[in-house]
């Protein structure tokens, strides 16, 4: 791999930052309250070095939203909460009134847009300052034990590349913690590499 | 953190408050794009901001609001607190409405990121006086 440097990393963190910020200010419409946001930190790894310890998700349910992107280049896209979170943020948005086996009848759809949101807000804003179009795919949304979730990762070609967003949304009443996983090729992520240095150079 | 203001010198003093390198950069080339002459100090935390607002002096400063530490919107009011004078513009991608309302009720102007030429605009506007 064509190593990024801590600049490099830098201006990948600003623009998550910028995504995060966007994503937190419609989440904060839905909710009502504040989502507080943590400094969001970014590590790439070989897929076949992910461990669930790495996502630093310490439940073994998970609550997983994927989108493809593609345009300048491809990412395959995960926002992953644990289970209970995902719940607690759609009876957030779904307000209180609503019953329990009306929750689970919308969850599928409630996931989906929250990660929407989320992943959007991402890569809209790395879209924007590199000056870059990506398109998107539909969200789905599944739920899936940990291991499952990283043996589906790693399943795939042995040259591709994880780069893991730490970010923490926080919501008043409750922890929320995501994680924000994009898979990319080699080509990809060389891709994205001349980009941020065509954007680094602009400076 | 960078160059030094003249001593005695009529230009203004401005301070980055910024933990991404990248932002302070680009805060840094858009302004003196357009002030060639302000003198620019940069802080890479809140708390950084708080310890160098004691030692030197400075009429205007960018915070972002996420970064380790002390968060911007509390590190700017620690600084307005001392130096009510400073015009502090809050220059965050957090850009929730309920900080932006504790952005005005400190005095600050809130100005959202990006950092572009247009943003950067504004705040200068902003420390400036013109309508801001």
């Amino acid at each position: 791999m064509d190593k990024l440097t801590d600049l490099h990393l830098d201006a990948l963190s600003e623009v998550f930052n910028i995504g995060a910020g966007r994503a937190a200010a419609s989440l904060s419409e839905i909710v009502s309250e504040e989502v507080k946001l943590s400094v969001p930190s970014i590590e790439f790894r070989k897929c076949a070095d992910l461990t669930a310890k790495l996502l630093s998700l310490d439940q073994s349910q998970l609550g997983v939203v994927k989108q493809k992107f593609s345009g300048a280049f491809t990412a395959d896209a995960s926002l992953l909460f644990t289970e209970d979170n995902a719940l607690e943020i759609m009876r957030d948005m779904m307000g209180s009134q609503i019953s329990v086996e009306e929750l689970a009848e919308f969850e599928q759809e409630a996931m989906c847009e929250l990660g929407n949101i989320i992943l959007n807000a991402c890569l809209s804003a790395m879209a924007d300052m590199l000056e870059i179009q990506l398109e998107s795919s539909l969200p789905s949304y599944s739920v899936s034990n940990s291991d499952d979730y990283i043996q589906s990762i790693i399943g795939g070609e042995d040259q591709t590349y994880i780069m893991i967003l730490h970010i923490d949304l926080e919501i008043e009443r409750r922890q929320v913690n995501g994680r924000l996983i994009f898979l990319f090729s080699s080509s990809s992520l060389s891709t994205l590499r001349v980009q941020i240095d065509t954007f680094l150079h602009k400076i | 953190m960078t160059s030094a203001p003249a001593p005695g010198s009529p230009s203004p003093r401005l301070l980055i408050v910024d933990d991404s390198r990248v932002s302070r950069m680009m805060i840094r080339a858009f302004v003196l794009d357009k002030q060639p002459d302000w003198h620019i100090t940069e802080a890479i935390s809140g708390d950084a901001a708080i310890a160098m607002v004691d030692q030197q002096s400075f009429d205007y400063c960018t915070m972002d609001i996420n970064m380790p530490g002390t968060l911007g919107i509390a590190a700017s009011e620690q600084i307005l607190e001392k130096f009510p004078a400073m015009r502090i513009v809050i220059f965050s991608a957090n850009i929730q409405e309920c900080l932006r309302s504790r952005a005005a009720e400190l005095g600050a102007h809130f100005v959202a990121k990006p950092v572009t030429e247009k943003s950067v605009g504004q705040a200068i506007t902003f420390f400036k006086g013109e309508g801001g």
